[in-house]
Parts: structure tokens; C-alpha cells; sequence
């Protein structure tokens, strides 16, 4: 996302830059303050000041030193920038939407200004529309469309398509074979005419060969057609599963900021729909890509070298029918797009009324929802009625429109014939080729529809393949004993560069140590866990595990030693005991029972009828979250982990598995520099250290009965949480 | 920061706050004094409350836009302060200045001419006027993008999540509505 765009020399002008003073933000502003669009405006922020400027005049002045602070807020559909000094707000802009995520990062500059910092606001964010050609962009960095590198993108094509060039030669090869062979046969129809129906001679055994001749051509074709099918057709699957599994490694390897910044179907979308959609176009037009131009091509001169005026003659319906058929695409298109929706419409109805049927029938609303299904039944039917009439009405009429050039070419050529300039035969050939250029019109007519969508396609693989993991071993990564000694140091994290999650943190544990993050939710501990998991990199600081940067760490190695039990348990869809060996997959059968039971696991397992070898479903969801969470357990014991996390492990679990569970995780933590979430406080008691977070930073540290006697925050939490237990039971009681 | 906590987590605090959420306190001219701010907001007094800037937000923002206007507190967890039921019983003053921030709160166009749209590789791109000026915007073909709020009623959101209202879809002219055939 653009933060700093570029202003004309006017603007420059108009701001009157002072000694030393330099432009880091520019962004546009689209809407004045009672709402009406205004252009050619900007927020600008210098290192000293704020400034609006519209059409290169300079409207407001806001010197940064005088205020405490400036402030994006979102507001409906729009947002406005406020400044703040001395507890009273200060409207400065406004802006819609289109601005909104623009102006976080303005108002996150302008902190990161005011704190001394010399970092600024960056944003990894995509443009959602191009800027060149006002084009919405399909979630790419670049816009296929009016890049300079888009020929890059046919360049790539060609390059993957080089890389199949054995696959490649053969499928050319017959390409060529059927636009010689299909420019080929209306010869022989002009040689049977001409030279042995029209010489006045019986030639019966001639007409045989000739017919024979036609017979093996029209095989020949055949055949030569389904090899080529046959050829694309594994092409395009083979390019589709390369690209799939390109893709797929690729996802794997980057960062989770990225997977993150993407909408969570975008993704898969790119993996499967992407990548079908060029199989699509190896198998349906690829196939047939070279073939039709050839022939096109070879056609027109062909007609034209036989019989020039003929030719000319059979082309003035060209343009028409070229046109005649784009229309007719356009509206059926049209037409059967709303007729999808207004089949959406139905569906939608139905599998609201289904999945409500208890709501409905609760309410006796049977009558209302069955009417309203109707109207949405007739509506459709209604569309659907009208749209297969009017195919049905004007695709003949379409057909004859597009063949009309036939007609024409029947009448001056048997003129011709009848004027003896032409024989029965080249006529003949001339219609043949006549209806095939009309034949192939329409789909040349497709092709730069069909090419746009598969550059679309391949430029979103490719903003996918061009990028760099932000998290990846650098070239000094080593691999030390870790011990489980970390240390934070002045780290600080968000999300979005914009707003940081955790900031400014300080903490340094000793192997072995049991911590319990304490906090409301959103303060920042699940963050604080994504850093020690090494998801993210801090922004600022530095976070440092047995001696070394974290960054220097090799990631497969690191993560080996790195045991982690959330409170979503995410088992895959398989057997108990291949669950539990996922992080160690050479491990014996012995070492996952003694696991298990360390997990509290084993003889609920053993309970079950297929043992160890039960399927656990999608999921895991044929168990129930006790016993997941179990298994999740001894899946983190079975590596034996240096480091260990626990997010939220007891929560949502009824009492007596939430015992089991707690005992197994006393095992499992002994001696394991732990890491612990919980929201239920009693389930830290064993935490050597509690940490409380607040407000993004570290508001108390120290033991239970140390941060008791402090009566701070915990003290605060633990009150209140033992009063609300009192309550809950004398209400039971 | 400790406020902070406790307020979320003592009992009788909670109690209390459960009480305050159900009571619907409606301000009226006589309670509730409004006044513009020099930043260009609106603060309140009432019953001897004092709120340096308030928040003006409809509750029923597509049906009843001037009644039932909840007044909040300015912070992003705001909280409620007051009820105005219809703005028809403030004076003149009061109400230009509450409707000079709501305006500043909802930001609809009503599309009031559409010069054409485009549609282009899943997306429809719409060339149009506004009550608030000229404007080109990008829709998502076949998502939710448009919203029928009644038969004639539409609202539409582009790519950037804006919204625009046709208020009344019958009112355009034929070749308008013919334009816009495809997303009803």
C-alpha cells in the first residue's frame, strides 16, 4: 500500500519545506468534512508538520510538536484523522473508505515521529485497485493488465511451457498434421468434382479411390484430433499438479504474516482454482490454439490466391458475424449470469429455511417461509423460462447469420460456374472453406478473453512464487543446545506495522522455568507465544534463546525442540497413533505408549475398539475435547521438547478431564522451560514466575504470593475470579 | 492500568455495569445540554455528567435515521449515555449540531444518476453521481456486493467497503435501470 505518493512540483511547492524538513507521508483525502468528494487533495507529514493540500493550495497547518498525538478513526464507511493536545480532540480530515487502512498507518508514522523512533510506517498491504488503469486488481501485487512485466507473463508462460518440451513437440507436431490435413480435403472434393464426376467419362474406380482417400482423411482427422486431445489433456494435468504442488511448498515455506494478510479462502482458491483454470487452458485451448490460427490464416490466403474477388466477396460478412457473435456472447452471458443468480436466490432460501427448520416450526412461520420460497421459485423459473425462449428463438437465426457468407459465395461462384470461369469443383472448395472461416471466427473471437484469464491466473501464482519468506534460515543459522533460556529484549511486534500488538518487552527466563501469562484477551499473550514459536520476528528488540538470536537459529531445528498444546487442538485427519508420532515419525510403538501415558492417554485409547489404531476423523472430531487434548499432549511429550507452550490447554474441558490433563501436564513440564496461558488462574499455581499483560507491555512480575501482597492487577484478577466462584456456588447451592 | 482491570473484573462493578446496560435513559432538551467543541466535535452534560466529546450514532441507521439516536461515549469500547428518541424535540441548534456529526459519522452516497457500467473480468465497474459529486467505483461481481434493503431499495458495496444507496431503483430512468439490470 502506498503510504508516501508522489506530488507535483506545485504541491512541493505549496508546502514550503523548511531547512531540513522532508515529506514522509502523502496520502490522498477523497472527502471534505461535510461529506462531498473533493480530488487532487492530500494529508501530507513532514519530520515537523501536518499539512492538507487541495489543488496545490495549502488548507490547514498543524505544527507536530504542538499536539500530543494523531488519531485514525474508522468510522462507517469513512474515517477521520483527529489530532489531540491537552485531552481535547481536534478534527483534521476526513476520507472514505477507500483511504481507511491508508490512514492507520499515517497516524502509527506519526507516533513512530513523535517517540523519536526514525522507523516508519511501512505497509506490505496490496492495492486493491490499479492506479495506471483504474482497474480493480485480482488480490496481485502487480496489474496484469497494464504491468511491464505482463509480458513478462507471457514470457513465463512460454517459459513453463518450455520446460514440457518433450510433451510439447509431439502435440505441435499433430497441431500442424490437422491444418494441413483440414486445409487438405476440400481439395479432394474439388479433384472428384472437377476431374472425375465432370469429365464426362464413367470413372468408377477413380471415384472409389477418390472416395476411399476422403474416408481415410476424415480417420486420419479423427485420429490426429485424439491424440492431440490426448496429449493436451495430460499436459494440462501434469502443469496443473506441478503448479499445485509449486504452490503448495511455497505457502508452506512463507511466513504466517503473509498467510495472515490474505483472505483465508484466497489462498486455497490460488492452489486449486488458479491452477485449474491453466489446466483448463492447456486442455481446451491450447489443444486447439495453433491448429484454428493456422488454418485461419491459411485460408484466408489460400481463398485469396484461388480466386481473389470470390474471396473478397465471402469476407464482407466477416466483420458482421464477428460482431454479430461478440453481442450474442455478451447478452447470453448476461442472460445465464442472471439466471445463476437468481438460482443462488433459490438455493440460499432453501438451505436457510432447512437449517432453520427448528426456528420455523417453533414458530409456526411454516406458511410465511413457503411463500416466500415460492416467490423466489417463480422468479427463477420465470428467468429461466425467458432466457431458454430467446436461445431458442435466435440461435438459428444467430447460426444463419454467421453462415450468410456461404450463400453469397454459392451465388457469385454458380454465376461463375454458369459464366464457365470457375468449375462446379473450385466452388465447391470454396464453400468448404468459406464455412470453415465462419466456423473458426467465433473462437478466435473468445481467444483474448480466454489469454486475459490466464494471465490473471498465472500473475496471481506468481505474486505467490516472487515472494520471500519473511522468516527463513539466514546464512550464519546455526544450531546451539538449547537449554530453554530466553530473553526478550525491548521486543516489540504487531501485526500490521501499524499497531503493535506487544511493545517494549523485557523478560528473561532461566532454563527450566515455569512462566504463566496473565491477561485479558487481546492484550498481546498469544503474540508473545507466536515470538517464542518464531512465527513472526519482532519488529524492534530482540529476542534471544541460549546465547543466540533467534533469527540465527536453524528454523527445522529450533521448531524440533519446541513442544505446544492449544486449546483448539488440531489433530489431522489419520490414526491416534500416527497423530501422536507427527512430530517424530520414526518413533517406536513403545515410546508412544509410554507417552500416552504420561498424557494421561493410554487407557482411554486402549478402551476404544481399534486401539492405537483408531481413525480420529476430520479433525479429530470423533473424540471428544478431553481426550484430544490428551492426545495433543502426548504428542508434545513424545519429543521431548526443551520448550514448551501451552495456550489456553485446560480451558473448555469439564472437571474431571481438566484433572487428568492438569496431572499430565505437571509431568509433562518438569524440567521444560514452559511457557503457559491460562484464564483460569488456579491452572498457573505452579508458575515459578507470573507475568501480567496489559495494555501491550508488561504491567506486573513476580511469584503468586509476591504479586498478592503487591494488590495489583492479579491481586485484581484473583478477587474477582474467587468471588464469582463463591457466587456461582451459592447460587447452586 | 489498574482501574482498567478492576473495572473489568470486580463483581460489584460488573453488577452495576449489568444494571446501567439495561436502563434506557432518554435525554431530552431540559437533562441534556449539547455543545460544539473547538476540535469540531459535540460534548454533553448531563445530570451532572460531563463528556468532552460524545459519539451521535443511529440505531436504526436504514429505517428510522432520525429517531432513536444513541448518544456514546467517544472511546473505541464506547459506552451508552443516553437515548434521544427523536430529534425533533432538541431545537433547531442542538439538532443542526448533532446532524452536522452524524453526517460526519455515515458516509452513504445516493447514487442519483449512473452514466455506465462496465463489467470486466468479475468485476462491474460503475461510472455515477452522487449527492455528494461524481464518483467511479468497483464492485465484485457475484458476491453480496449488492444488498436489497426493500424491493426498490438497494445498497451496494465496493471493493473498498464502501457503501452507495439507490434509494428508490423504479425512480431511474429505463435505460439506468436496464445498466443495473444484472444486480437486482
Amino acid at each position: 500500500m502506498i503510504l508516501n505518493f508522489e506530488l507535483s512540483p506545485k504541491e512541493l511547492a505549496a508546502l514550503a519545506l523548511t531547512e531540513g524538513e522532508e515529506v514522509l507521508y502523502a496520502v490522498p483525502y477523497d472527502c471534505d468534512l461535510s461529506g462531498k468528494y473533493v480530488k487532487n487533495a492530500f494529508t501530507v507529514v513532514t519530520n515537523k508538520r501536518l499539512m492538507l493540500l487541495r489543488d496545490a493550495v495549502k488548507e490547514k497547518e498543524y505544527d507536530l510538536s504542538e499536539y500530543d498525538a494523531v488519531k485514525a478513526e474508522p468510522r462507517i464507511n469513512c474515517g477521520v484523522l483527529y489530532a489531540v493536545k491537552d485531552g481535547q480532540d481536534f478534527l483534521i480530515v476526513r476520507y472514505s473508505s477507500k483511504h481507511l487502512a491508508r490512514y492507520a498507518y499515517v497516524a502509527r508514522g506519526v507516533a513512530l515521529l513523535k517517540s523519536g523512533s526514525n522507523e516508519r510506517a511501512e505497509s506490505e498491504e496490496n492495492e486493491k485497485t490499479c492506479f495506471v488503469c483504474g482497474r480493480a486488481l485480482p488480490g496481485t501485487k502487480e496489474c496484469p493488465h497494464c504491468n511491464r512485466k505482463s509480458r513478462g507473463v507471457f514470457f513465463q508462460i512460454v517459459q513453463l511451457l518450455g520446460s514440457y518440451k518433450k510433451q510439447l513437440i509431439p502435440i505441435i507436431t499433430l497441431m500442424v498434421t490437422r491444418a494441413i490435413i483440414g486445409l487438405f480435403s476440400p481439395e479432394l472434393q474439388k479433384y472428384l468434382v472437377d476431374e472425375i464426376l465432370y469429365s464426362g467419362e464413367k470413372k468408377y474406380f477413380a471415384a472409389m479411390l477418390v472416395l476411399v482417400a476422403m474416408f481415410l482423411v476424415g480417420i486420419g482427422i479423427a485420429l490426429v484430433d485424439i491424440g492431440k486431445s490426448y496429449g493436451c489433456a495430460k499436459l494440462g494435468s501434469t502443469i496443473g499438479k506441478d503448479l499445485r504442488s509449486k504452490l503448495y511448498n511455497k505457502i508452506q515455506i512463507l511466513s504466517l504474516s503473509y498467510i495472515h494478510e490474505k483472505r483465508p479462502g484466497a489462498l486455497m482458491n490460488r492452489i486449486m482454482h488458479d491452477t485449474n483454470r491453466i489446466r483448463m487452458f492447456m486442455e481446451h485451448v491450447f489443444c486447439n490454439m495453433f491448429t484454428v490460427v493456422i488454418m485461419f490464416v491459411a485460408v484466408v490466403i489460400y481463398m485469396l490466391v484461388l480466386n481473389w474477388k470470390l474471396a473478397l466477396i465471402s469476407f464482407i460478412f466477416v466483420p458482421i458475424a464477428a460482431v454479430v457473435s461478440m453481442l450474442w456472447r455478451k447478452n447470453i452471458h448476461r442472460r445465464f449470469r442472471f439466471q445463476g443468480k437468481k438460482s443462488d436466490d433459490v438455493h440460499s432460501a432453501l438451505q436457510d429455511v432447512i437449517s432453520g427448520m427448528n426456528v420455523v416450526k417453533g414458530y409456526g412461520k411454516e406458511q410465511e417461509e413457503s411463500d416466500k420460497f415460492n416467490m423466489f421459485s417463480d422468479v427463477f423459473a420465470n428467468v429461466q423460462k425467458r432466457n431458454e425462449v430467446f436461445w431458442a428463438m435466435f440461435f438459428p437465426l444467430l447460426n444463419f447469420l454467421m453462415g450468410a457468407g456461404v450463400y453469397l459465395v454459392i451465388f457469385y461462384g454458380g454465376r461463375s460456374v454458369l459464366g464457365e470461369t470457375m468449375t462446379a469443383g473450385e466452388v465447391m472448395q470454396f464453400v468448404s472453406y468459406t464455412s470453415m472461416l465462419y466456423m473458426y471466427l467465433g473462437w478466435i473471437n473468445n481467444l483474448p478473453r480466454q489469454l486475459m484469464d490466464l494471465v490473471t491466473s498465472m500473475e496471481r501464482i506468481n505474486d505467490i512464487m516472487t515472494q520471500e519468506p519473511k522468516i527463513k534460515n539466514t546464512e550464519k543459522a546455526c544450531k546451539p543446545e538449547i537449554t530453554g533460556a530466553i530473553e526478550f529484549k525491548n521486543a516489540t511486534f504487531g501485526y500490521h506495522s501499524y499497531e503493535p500488538v506487544v511493545e517494549g518487552i523485557n523478560l528473561t527466563v532461566k532454563p527450566g522455568e515455569m512462566i504463566g501469562l496473565v491477561g485479558a484477551s487481546g492484550a498481546g499473550k498469544s503474540t508473545l507465544i507466536n515470538l517464542i514459536m518464531h512465527l513472526y520476528d519482532v519488529d524492534d528488540g530482540e529476542l534471544i534463546v541460549d546465547g543466540e538470536n533467534i533469527k540465527d537459529i536453524d528454523l527445522d531445528y529450533y521448531h524440533s525442540k519446541i513442544g505446544v498444546v492449544l486449546q483448539e487442538t488440531f489433530l489431522f485427519s489419520g490414526t491416534i497413533f500416527n497423530n501422536i508420532r507427527y512430530a517424530k515419525p520414526d518413533a517406536t510403538e513403545e515410546e508412544v505408549i509410554m507417552a500416552a501415558k504420561m498424557a494421561n492417554a493410554h487407557d482411554f485409547i486402549t478402551r476404544m475398539p481399534d486401539g492405537y489404531n483408531t481413525y480420529v476423523g476430520e479433525k479429530g472430531s470423533r473424540l471428544s475435547g478431553g481426550e484430544r487434548q490428551r492426545i495433543a499432549i502426548a504428542r508434545a511429550i513424545l519429543n521431548n521438547p526443551k520448550i514448551l507452550i501451552l495456550d489456553e490447554a485446560t480451558a473448555s474441558l469439564d472437571t474431571e478431564s481438566e484433572y487428568l490433563i492438569q496431572t499430565a501436564l505437571e509431568r509433562l513440564t518438569s524440567g521444560k522451560t514452559t511457557f503457559a496461558i491460562a484464564h483460569r488462574l488456579s491452572t498457573l499455581k505452579n508458575a515459578d514466575r507470573l507475568v501480567v499483560i496489559d495494555k501491550h507491555r508488561i504491567a506486573e512480575m513476580g511469584s503468586h504470593d509476591e504479586l498478592m501482597e503487591r494488590k495489583g492487577i492479579y491481586y485484581g484478577l484473583v478477587t474477582a475470579q474467587l468471588e464469582m466462584q463463591a457466587k456461582k456456588e451459592t447460587a447452586g447451592a | 492500568m489498574r482501574d482498567h482491570f478492576e473495572e473489568e473484573f470486580s463483581l460489584e462493578q460488573m453488577e452495576q455495569e449489568t444494571e446501567a446496560m439495561l436502563r434506557l435513559r432518554y435525554l431530552t432538551p431540559e437533562t441534556a445540554t449539547f455543545a460544539r467543541t473547538e476540535g469540531g466535535f459535540v460534548s454533553l452534560t448531563v445530570e451532572g455528567e460531563v463528556y468532552s466529546r460524545v459519539q451521535v450514532v443511529r440505531m436504526f441507521p436504514f429505517s428510522e435515521p432520525g429517531k432513536y439516536i444513541s448518544i456514546r461515549t467517544a472511546e473505541e469500547t464506547s459506552k451508552e449515555i443516553g437515548v434521544i428518541e427523536s430529534m425533533e424535540t432538541f431545537p433547531e441548534e442542538v439538532r443542526a449540531m448533532l446532524s452536522e456529526q452524524i453526517a460526519l459519522r455515515y458516509f452513504t452516497p445516493i447514487i442519483t444518476k449512473i452514466y455506465q457500467i462496465k463489467d470486466q473480468y468479475g468485476f462491474a465497474y460503475f461510472d455515477v453521481e452522487t449527492d455528494r459529486g461524481h464518483c467511479r467505483f468497483v464492485i465484485r461481481m457475484g458476491g453480496n456486493a449488492v444488498v436489497h434493503l426493500s424491493d426498490t431499495r438497494i445498497i451496494i458495496s465496493d471493493i473498498d467497503e464502501n457503501r452507495f444507496e439507490i434509494p428508490d431503483v423504479s425512480k431511474l430512468t429505463i435505460k439506468e435501470q436496464k445498466k443495473l439490470d444484472l444486480f437486482l
